[in-house]
């Protein structure tokens, strides 16, 4: 039953295909119901209640672990909760601006830190060799049967291989970040062409993202014909019908 | 449809183009098939370091997928949790996108439970094995208070032991004796969404990071592990597939010579050949390419209609 009421949702759903109708819209308010339902006791029974209401009127004792008083501090933070809500008044939504501020503030505090973990490796490893340090061989040896030591020798080294992806990586960093000077007018040729090129490697760029996008809502159409096709009529009706 | 060719190429009736895209991507899933693969270096590391826990290590798992991304979140959800249940890891779970998420990922163990019990095979228990510390909305802060205070953080959360009422999760021996997110050898993140971003924001540096994330996000993913601020990923429907396999086959294994998939990076790391290894990677990705070849079809005949129809306005 529950998997058969999944297929009807999903050709409920599917059916926008065809065209809008009131079938679809009866699942999509059937979803969106669902959702926001799940969501209001989400957020009481795992969030409000354990991090918030438990701890202002405290838990009593159970299993393994004692009693715990009460801190009634945390009711000041209804109020301020509250505030959140004059959003919506026209006369006197600056006091919603208050909580919004102090959220804002703490986040914009810790952004320097995040952007430091975010970009700071990233910005070391961008800094790669462009010159070979060996011309044994012009790409990077098979390391079949080779001992530790000489398998480090080999990975301290770089090969000729190594160095023109590191030169074309380098470069497209360069390009791409010339694309973004919008300061001053360019008017090097030089520049204007790494600019452009700057441009299309941006463009192929976005074109992966995008096969990678395409390829993501194709899987999620298989997975629904897969639960079709194969969870519902082959593996649940199919053997019904025939009484295996 | 009226007009030459080229106009009747580009206004091909949508439902036709959608009834084709179902049937290619229906048909092909009766019809198992095997496609050659090699393995990404980014899915190899991700295998490597699940199969380097000592055995009984404790991981801290973001689980952020939930029905909506179920093709590829889940069966690198499966595919984790088989691997994690062989080093007889402990996993803590927690969600930050969804308040659906949890459930969504207690359902995928139950499931996982009832395949091993039909098998004789010791099951994955709840409290023992895993806890469920919940939902945690506003994923930024929340990841933020985890790294930087995990028992405030997780402080309060209870789950259910076995036939006994919800208690707090650091009575679990999941979480016993664990004070920070340092004391995770691991954290992993199956997501669907930014939560991975945060984690990187918030946690890099202080304990190894491993994410499995949608096709989608494979793009700012691979940023994250060319600059070795996670140690590996399983991207896509493409990661799920080279999970599956790298469980069957292992890297380097029995041999560099013999075996079936090789890296000069890694040293021999076992695989677990098991008909189960093959789920939803195995399933889905030879469909996969039937609906991307239509994808391809469509994209030249829409140019081709483009060309003749401006060729047609000329004459």
């Amino acid at each position: 039953m529950r998997i058969t009421a999944g297929v009807i949702a999903t050709i409920g759903l599917y059916s926008v295909l065809w065209k809008e109708n009131k079938f679809y819209r009866f699942f999509e308010h059937v979803f969106l119901g669902l959702a926001a339902g799940w969501t209001m006791v989400a957020l009481w029974t795992e969030t409000l209640k354990a991090n918030w209401w438990d701890k202002m009127v405290g838990t009593p004792a159970e299993t393994g672990a004692a009693a715990t008083n009460g801190m009634f501090a945390y009711a000041l933070l209804i109020p301020f909760g509250l505030m959140g809500y004059f959003v919506f008044s026209k006369k006197h939504n600056w006091i919603s601006r208050i909580p919004i501020g102090i959220i804002l503030g703490l986040w914009s505090g810790q952004q320097v830190q995040v952007w430091w973990n975010t970009y700071g490796p990233q910005i070391d490893a961008t800094l790669k060799p462009i010159l070979p340090t060996t011309w044994d061989s012009l790409i990077v040896p098979s390391t079949n049967g080779l001992t530790p030591e000489q398998l480090s020798q080999v990975q301290s080294q770089i090969y000729f291989s190594q160095a023109v992806n590191n030169f074309l990586f380098t470069l497209t960093v360069v390009s791409v970040l010339s694309y973004f000077l919008f300061s001053f007018e360019v008017k090097s040729k030089a520049v204007k062409g790494i600019n452009t090129m700057g441009r299309y490697l941006l463009m192929i760029g976005f074109g992966a993202i995008f096969g990678s996008t395409v390829m993501m809502r194709f899987t999620l159409l298989i997975d629904r014909m897969h639960f079709i096709w194969i969870e519902w009529l082959r593996d649940g009706v199919f053997p019904m019908i025939s009484g295996r | 449809m009226k007009g030459n060719l080229g106009e009747k190429l580009q206004s091909l009736p949508k439902p036709i183009l959608y009834l084709i895209l179902i049937l290619a991507t229906s048909i092909p899933l009766f019809f198992p098939t095997e496609v050659p693969n090699e393995p990404v270096e980014s899915t190899k590391d991700f295998y490597a370091t699940l199969m380097a826990l000592p055995e009984g290590s404790k991981v801290l798992l973001m689980s952020d997928w939930t029905g909506s991304t179920r093709g590829e979140s889940k069966g690198a959800f499966r595919s984790i949790f088989k691997i994690l249940i062989r080093r007889k890891a402990k996993v803590a779970i927690y969600s930050a996108a969804d308040p659906q998420a949890p459930r969504v990922a207690q359902d995928a163990i139950n499931e996982l439970n009832m395949e091993r019990k039909r098998k004789n095979l010791p099951t994955f228990d709840r409290w023992n094995d895993w806890v469920n510390i919940g939902y945690f909305p506003n994923a930024e802060a929340a990841i933020n208070g985890i790294a930087n205070d995990l028992k405030g953080a997780f402080g309060g959360r209870k789950d259910f032991p076995p036939n006994s009422p919800p208690r707090d999760v650091f009575q679990s021996p999941v979480l016993q004796g664990v004070t920070k997110v340092e004391d995770f050898p691991l954290m992993l993140v199956i997501t669907a969404s930014k939560t991975s971003n945060f984690a990187v924001e918030r946690v890099s540096g202080r304990t190894p990071l491993a994410f499995a994330v949608t096709g989608v996000m494979v793009p700012e993913t691979q940023v994250f592990y060319q600059s070795k601020q996670i140690v590996g990923y399983c991207g896509g429907l493409k990661g799920v597939y080279d999970l599956e396999q790298l469980m069957e086959s292992g890297v380097n294994f029995p041999d560099k010579a013999t075996a079936k998939i090789k890296s000069d990076k890694l040293g021999t790391i076992e695989g677990f050949p098991d008909p189960d290894n093959k789920g939803q990677g195995t399933r889905y990705y030879p469909t996969l390419h039937y609906a991307l070849a239509l994808m391809i079809i469509m994209i030249i005949l829409g140019n081709v209609g483009m060309f003749l129809a401006k060729r047609g306005d000329k004459s």
